[in-house]
C-alpha cells in the first residue's frame, strides 16, 4: 500500500476579481509516496505546494483527482485518517494565549495514543520556553511548536509544510535530524519546501512543482541528469597546447578559455556511462602525461539548484 | 534544545519520537478516532484559559453591568414600592433584570464571537480541523465558558444587588432561572450569527457591538421602551432583550411572564440559531 497518493489532481480558485478568470492552483498533478519514505515537493511560492498539502489533509476538496492517505479518502474517512495524519500547516495559528506546554497537552489529548508533551517539547528545542505564551514567542519558535503538535499523537505519515522557515541554522539542522529519526522509525514523510539543501539531504525522492503542474520527479541525482546538465572542471595553466589537449579527449565537451583560464565541460553522459565522474581524474591524467602544470585545478558537479533552474526556466531563489 | 546534530544511529535518542513499529499492524487501515471526555475537558480548559487571560474582556460583561446596576440601584425613587408585588421595587422588577439580561448579551453578543472570529481568522479552527478533534469541539467549549462568564457575572450582581442595594429574590426562582437559560440560548445564537457573518476579528467586534446596543436600546436598555414610537417599542419587546426583560421583570413580581417574551426570545434562538449554522465558516 501506498502511504500518500495523489492523482491528476486539479484545484481552482474564484477569481479576485469578479469577472476574472479562475485561478490555477493546481493541474494535473500526482505523486505518491510508498510507507517509510521521505518524499519532498520543491517550488518556489504559488506554484501550488501549500494546495497540494491542504488537499492531502482533507482541508480543501479536489475539482478533480483523488487523494489517498493509507489508503483512505482524508475527507470521507476523515476520522479514520486524522488520528494517523500529523500535518503541519503553513499560516495556521494557534490559541495565542496558551503556553507552548499547554498547547502541545491539548492537542495531545485529542489523540488516543502519542507522545510525552515534555520530552517532545525538549526534542523541538523548546525546553527553555516552555512556560511562555505562544504569542510571544519567536518566529522559529512558534514554527517549532507547530512541528511538535503535527507529532504529537505519533502519526504514521506526517506532512510538514515549510518545516524550516523562519528557523536558525543549528535549529534547522535539529529539525532535519528530527525527520531522520521520523524515517528511522518507519513514518512516512511529504516535505514541502523551497529549501534545496533541505530536500537534498532528507528526500528520497521528490516532486517539483511550478505553476500548480508537476515538471520533474525523480531523486535529487535523476533530476540533475534530467536536465542535462554536465560537470565542468576549472583550471589555470600558462601551456597554450593544454586546450587543445583536453579538447581531444573523449570525455570533454568543450574546452573554454579565458586567458590562462580554462573551463572544461565534460560530455553530457547518462547516468550509467562509466566515464562519468571522471572528468577530473582524465583531465588531471591527461596533462600529467603531457606534462603540464596546472593550478586551481576544481570539479564542479550540477547542483539540485542547477536543475530546478534548468527545468523551471528560473532560479528558486527569486521567489 | 538538541545540541547538535546526532553522527550515527546509535547516538540518537529516538524513546521520544513516533513508533510505528508498536502498531498491531503496520499496514493495516487505522481505525477511526474520535476525542475522549479528556479531549473535550482539555479544550474547556484551553478555552477558560484563553478567556481568563483576556483581562480587557472580563471587566465588560462583569464590571459594566455592576456599575449600571449600583447607579441606578442609588437612585432614592427606586426605593418605592411597586403595589401588588409583594414589596417589590422598581429595582427589582426592572433595573436587576436588565443588570443580568446586559451580563448574558455582552457575553454571547460581544465577547464569544470576538474569539470565534479571531479563531477563524487566525487558522486556529483550520488547525484543530486536521486533528481527531472537531472544530465543533471549540464552539462547545466556548459556550460553556461563555455560560461560566455568565453564572459568574449573574452572582456578583445578585450579591451586589442583595447584600448592598437590598433588592428582594423573585417571586418565582424557578421561572426566573428558566427565563436566565433561554435569555442564554437566544444570545448565543445571536452571538454565533454575529461570528458567521463577520469577516474579520475587529468586525465581529464591531457587529457585536452594534448589535449588542440596538437590541439593548429598542429593549430599554437606555430608558423606558414606552419613550419609543409604539412600532419600535412593540419590537424592542419581541427582540431578545427586551423579551428578557420583561420576562425576568415578570418571574420577579410572580405574575404571569408574558408570552410574547417567550415567543420572542424562542424565535430569536431558532431563527438566529439556524441562520449561524447555515452561513458559519470554518475559515
Amino acid at each position: 500500500m501506498t502511504a500518500l497518493v495523489a492523482q491528476h489532481l486539479r484545484k481552482t480558485y474564484r477569481p479576485r476579481r469578479r469577472g476574472g478568470a479562475p485561478v490555477v492552483a493546481l493541474d494535473d498533478v500526482s505523486l505518491s509516496v510508498g510507507p517509510g519514505e521521505v518524499a519532498g515537493v520543491l517550488g518556489r511560492n504559488g506554484a501550488g505546494k501549500s494546495t497540494t498539502v491542504e488537499l492531502l489533509a482533507g482541508t480543501r476538496a479536489p475539482d478533480a483527482g483523488r487523494v489517498r492517505v493509507l489508503g483512505l479518502d482524508p475527507r470521507a474517512d476523515r476520522g479514520r485518517v486524522r488520528g494517523v495524519l500529523g500535518v503541519q500547516l503553513q499560516g495556521a495559528s494557534l490559541h495565542g494565549a496558551l503556553t507552548v506546554r499547554e498547547l502541545v497537552r491539548l492537542y495531545r489529548s485529542f489523540y488516543p495514543r502519542g507522545l510525552a508533551p515534555d520530552r517532545l517539547i525538549e526534542r523541538v528545542g523548546l525546553g527553555p520556553s516552555r512556560d511562555v505564551r505562544f504569542e510571544k514567542l519567536s518566529g522559529g519558535q512558534q514554527q517549532r511548536v507547530s512541528v511538535a503538535l503535527a507529532l504529537v499523537g505519533a502519526p504514521r505519515a506526517v506532512v510538514l509544510d515549510e518545516l524550516t522557515t523562519g528557523l536558525d541554522p543549528q535549529a534547522r539542522r535539529s529539525m532535519w535530524s528530527l525527520v531522520e529519526d521520523l524515517r528511522a522509525d518507519g513514518v512516512t514523510v511529504l516535505l514541502v519546501s523551497h529549501l534545496m539543501e533541505e530536500v537534498e539531504r532528507l528526500c528520497d525522492h521528490l516532486t517539483i512543482l511550478d505553476a500548480g503542474r508537476v515538471v520533474a520527479r525523480g531523486t535529487a541525482a535523476e533530476l540533475v541528469d534530467r536536465a542535462g546538465l554536465r560537470p565542468t572542471v576549472t583550471l589555470r595553466t600558462d601551456d597554450l597546447g593544454a586546450a587543445d589537449l583536453l579538447h581531444r579527449l573523449p570525455v570533454v565537451e568543450h574546452v573554454d578559455a579565458a586567458g590562462p583560464r580554462l573551463t572544461v565541460t565534460g560530455t553530457a553522459a547518462g547516468p550509467d556511462d562509466p566515464r562519468r565522474g571522471d572528468l577530473l581524474h582524465e583531465v588531471g591524467a591527461a596533462l600529467a602525461a603531457a606534462g603540464v602544470v596546472a593550478t586551481e585545478t576544481q570539479l564542479r558537479r550540477p547542483t539540485l539548484d542547477d536543475a530546478f533552474l534548468a527545468l523551471t526556466g528560473s532560479p528558486l531563489e527569486d521567489s | 534544545m538538541t545540541a547538535a546534530r546526532p553522527t550515527t544511529p546509535a547516538d540518537r535518542t529516538r524513546d521520544d519520537l513516533p513508533r510505528v513499529l508498536e502498531l498491531p499492524e503496520p499496514g493495516a487501515p487505522p481505525h477511526a478516532v474520535r476525542p475522549g471526555a479528556g479531549a473535550w475537558w482539555a479544550l474547556t480548559v484551553a478555552e477558560a484559559r484563553m478567556v481568563g487571560r483576556d483581562t480587557a474582556g472580563l471587566v465588560v460583561p462583569l464590571g459594566m453591568p455592576v456599575l449600571v446596576l449600583v447607579m441606578n440601584g442609588l437612585h432614592p425613587g427606586l426605593a418605592e414600592v411597586i403595589p401588588g408585588t409583594d414589596g417589590r421595587t422598581a429595582l427589582d422588577l426592572y433595573v436587576l433584570p436588565l443588570t443580568l439580561t446586559m451580563v448574558v448579551a455582552l457575553v454571547g453578543v460581544i465577547n464569544m464571537p470576538s474569539f470565534l472570529a479571531y479563531y477563524r481568522r487566525t487558522g486556529v479552527l483550520k488547525r484543530l480541523g486536521v486533528t481527531p478533534a472537531s472544530p465543533a469541539m471549540v464552539l462547545c467549549a466556548q459556550a460553556f465558558v461563555g455560560a461560566a462568564q455568565i453564572l459568574a457575572g449573574v452572582a456578583l450582581a445578585l450579591v451586589v444587588a442583595f447584600a448592598w442595594l437590598g433588592a428582594t429574590p423573585p417571586a418565582d426562582p424557578w421561572v426566573a432561572t428558566g427565563v436566565l437559560a433561554l435569555t442564554v440560548t437566544a444570545m448565543f445564537a445571536v452571538g454565533m450569527l454575529v461570528a458567521a457573518v463577520a469577516p474579520t476579528p475587529g468586525s465581529a467586534v464591531a457587529i457585536g457591538l452594534v448589535a449588542f446596543f440596538a437590541i439593548g436600546a429598542l429593549g430599554g436598555m437606555f430608558g423606558s421602551r414606552e419613550n419609543l414610537p409604539d412600532a419600535l417599542a412593540t419590537l424592542g419587546g419581541w427582540l431578545p432583550f427586551g423579551a428578557a426583560v420583561d420576562a425576568l421583570g415578570a418571574a420577579w413580581a410572580g405574575v404571569a411572564v408574558p408570552g410574547s417574551a417567550v415567543v420572542g426570545l424562542a424565535v430569536s434562538t431558532a431563527v438566529a440559531g439556524g441562520a449561524a449554522a447555515a452561513w458559519f465558516r470554518w475559515e
